[in-house]
């Protein structure tokens, strides 16, 4: 993983050239070392071995079939370099694909939708906190979650209010951006996030993995 | 191996079928020979007369099949002078030897027969009375000529000749009557060819349009999304960049720009995923599984499709399980959903049963009714069971290809 102040070591795989190169010279222009764009998944296990970067960001609709290749690969490369960020974007959100690639790889893994990369900052902010082992949903997942109504009994004993902080924390947020988001201060959602620990069973231990788990728990209710 | 008369009697009959205007014109040289001696007569003027008339009798037989009324009626007309000429007259006239009655009038039955077996069934009962009269006439004429006969024999040629004509007339109208049958059967066998041709030219266009939808929804997802994608980002960066160092007026007008192409992009995004879910390249199963996943109320899935069905099937099944959802979600006011796909012969059959309110109908124009259509377009079915208070069932019933 990334050491602060070294730029992050990106690798992109992304079939589609003028994506490919659009966002090689966005993240470029933002301090971003993209050491390697190729266009395919077998490109890009090759471009991970050979580079070993701090992120693959991975589209999942890639050659041959166009189906879930980029899914794949990531898969794929969790299991082999588990220490490589693996960030995948996709023209649609499913979220079965998304907590799979969760449920393996609780760290260092993305899923966002390839809107996303409409807004820098914000990208490069995910990239930043995959290469650093976190872990980033995009919202639409969570959107479709909590409109899907299919809340599992392991859910079923948080207060609405606790399942919209873990909806936000499923998406990867600190404290102070959920106390930001939901107008709250910080104290209340410590308050929150330590009642979610506890009713989900998770024993107070490192509290970024306990928030990792209680995310995969979320997206696999 | 001896020839069987049977075979013998096929071979004539397949080569009368093959040349019928032969056929007739040997029919009518046969009844003009038989009428040979009959027509010795003096003077040869006369003879010569009676010859001309029997062989327009005959003749008629010859173009019996192009216009079988004129051919009857024109035998008929000669027939008739005869009896009226041609036999002793009852006044006591010696009678025209030219318009003597001959062999060739048998013609008339066979004339009856063409009648009877090639034009509606008041046009040759008319023949038949005619002949009938024609006939009753004869008999009465000939009568004072054979008075030494006795009336017996009288009755017994009367019948005769009412008996031959009755039995052409019978022959002809059943030969139509089976002629109609087999037409009848023919224009079912082409029913029948045409309806298997249509299925197949509607199975490829079923399928044609859904690889066509698909083609669609990868084009726009390799072309237009992706660049708009690109866009939306370099005007978020250009954005990004007048927050840093620009005028406020420049930023709004970027930030505006932005905003839109982000917009469109989730619009192209919806409409391409109602074009062709890329879910469904993966599958029926994966594809339900991720509908139900997202479904607003609870949804559960049972699936046991063995065998893929075409992906034209697929869409339309799918398409199906996700307007009844939304219904369901809408409408119904149920908590939950069941999806159930299984095989059926050779089909599958979809279920969806929510625990709503029921009462749902299926409208022409409605949303069942557009499902009814879609379905019904590959011959598949659509049941619905919502009684008042629920549950409601829907069943789609598909076949595996179009």
């Amino acid at each position: 993983m990334s050491t602060a102040g070294a730029a992050l070591r990106v690798v992109i795989a992304e079939d589609a050239a003028i994506m490919r190169d659009g966002l090689t010279q966005t993240l470029t222009r933002r301090g971003l070392d993209v050491v390697s764009a190729v266009a395919d998944a077998e490109a890009l296990r090759e471009a991970v071995e050979k580079h070993r970067p701090d992120v693959a960001i991975v589209d999942v609709r890639m050659p041959p079939t166009h189906t879930d290749e980029g899914l794949r690969a990531a898969r794929a490369i969790h299991e082999q370099w588990p220490e490589v960020g693996v960030l995948v974007f996709s023209q649609y959100i499913e979220t079965q694909a998304a907590a799979e690639l969760f449920a393996r790889a609780p760290g260092g893994v993305g899923y966002l939708l390839k809107d996303r990369v409409a807004d820098v900052s914000e990208f490069i902010d995910a990239i930043t906190r995959v290469a650093q082992g976190g872990t980033v949903l995009d919202p639409e997942v969570v959107r479709q979650l909590l409109s899907a109504g299919r809340r599992g009994d392991t859910l079923a004993a948080l207060t609405p209010r606790e399942r919209e902080v873990l909806s936000l924390i499923a998406q990867g947020r600190s404290n102070a951006a959920i106390a930001g988001t939901l107008f709250i201060s910080p104290k209340v959602v410590e308050k929150h996030v330590a009642s979610i620990f506890d009713k989900l069973g998770l024993p107070p231990s490192d509290t970024d993995n306990r928030r990792v788990i209680a995310a995969i728990r979320y997206l696999e209710s | 191996m001896e020839p069987y008369a049977g075979i013998m009697l096929q071979d004539v009959y397949a080569w009368v079928r093959r040349h019928p205007r032969a056929a007739d014109g040997l029919l009518a040289a046969l009844l003009l020979a038989g009428s040979a001696g009959q027509l010795r007569i003096s003077p040869p003027s006369a003879a010569l007369a009676a010859t001309a008339v029997s062989a327009l009798i005959a003749a008629t037989v010859v173009v019996r099949r192009r216009d079988p009324v004129a051919a009857f009626a024109v035998a008929a007309l000669l027939a008739a002078a005869q009896l009226v000429f041609g036999l002793q007259p009852a006044d006591g006239d010696p009678p025209v030897r030219a318009l003597g009655p001959t062999i060739a009038d048998a013609a008339i039955v066979v004339l009856l027969y063409t009648l009877a077996a090639y034009r509606p069934r008041r046009v040759s009962l008319a023949g038949l009375a005619v002949c009938l009269l024609g006939a009753a006439v004869a008999v009465a004429r000939w009568a004072p000529v054979h008075a030494a006969h006795s009336g017996g024999l009288l009755l017994v040629a009367g019948a005769g000749l009412g008996a031959t004509i009755l039995t052409a007339w019978v022959l002809g109208d059943s030969m139509a009557y089976r002629r109609a049958y087999y037409t009848g059967l023919e224009d079912r066998l082409a029913v029948a060819e045409r309806t298997r041709e249509l299925q197949e030219r509607r199975a490829r266009a079923v399928d044609e349009s859904a690889a066509r939808l698909r083609r669609i929804e990868r084009d726009l997802h390799d072309g237009a999304q992706v660049r708009l994608a690109a866009l939306a980002m370099t005007l978020g960066e250009i954005k990004e960049n007048l927050e840093v160092a620009g005028d406020d007026r420049t930023l709004a007008l970027a930030g505006a720009a932005h905003q839109n192409a982000k917009d469109t992009l989730a619009e192209l995004r919806d409409l391409a995923r109602g074009i062709h879910p890329p879910v469904l390249d993966r599958g029926l199963g994966p594809a339900l599984v991720i509908l139900a996943s997202t479904s607003g109320i609870p949804a559960r899935l049972t699936d046991s499709v063995t065998e893929r069905p075409s992906p034209a099937i697929e869409a339309m099944a799918y398409f199906c399980a996700a307007e009844l959802l939304a219904n369901a979600a809408k409408h119904s006011g149920a908590s939950r959903v069941t999806i159930g796909v299984c095989d059926q012969g050779a089909g599958l059959v979809m279920s969806v049963t929510d625990d709503g309110d029921g009462g749902a109908r299926l409208v022409p124009g409605g949303g069942l009714g557009g499902l009814l259509e879609r379905v019904q377009t590959v011959d598949g079915r659509l049941g619905l069971d919502s009684p008042p208070g629920g549950p409601t069932v829907v069943t789609v019933e598909l076949p595996r290809h179009a």
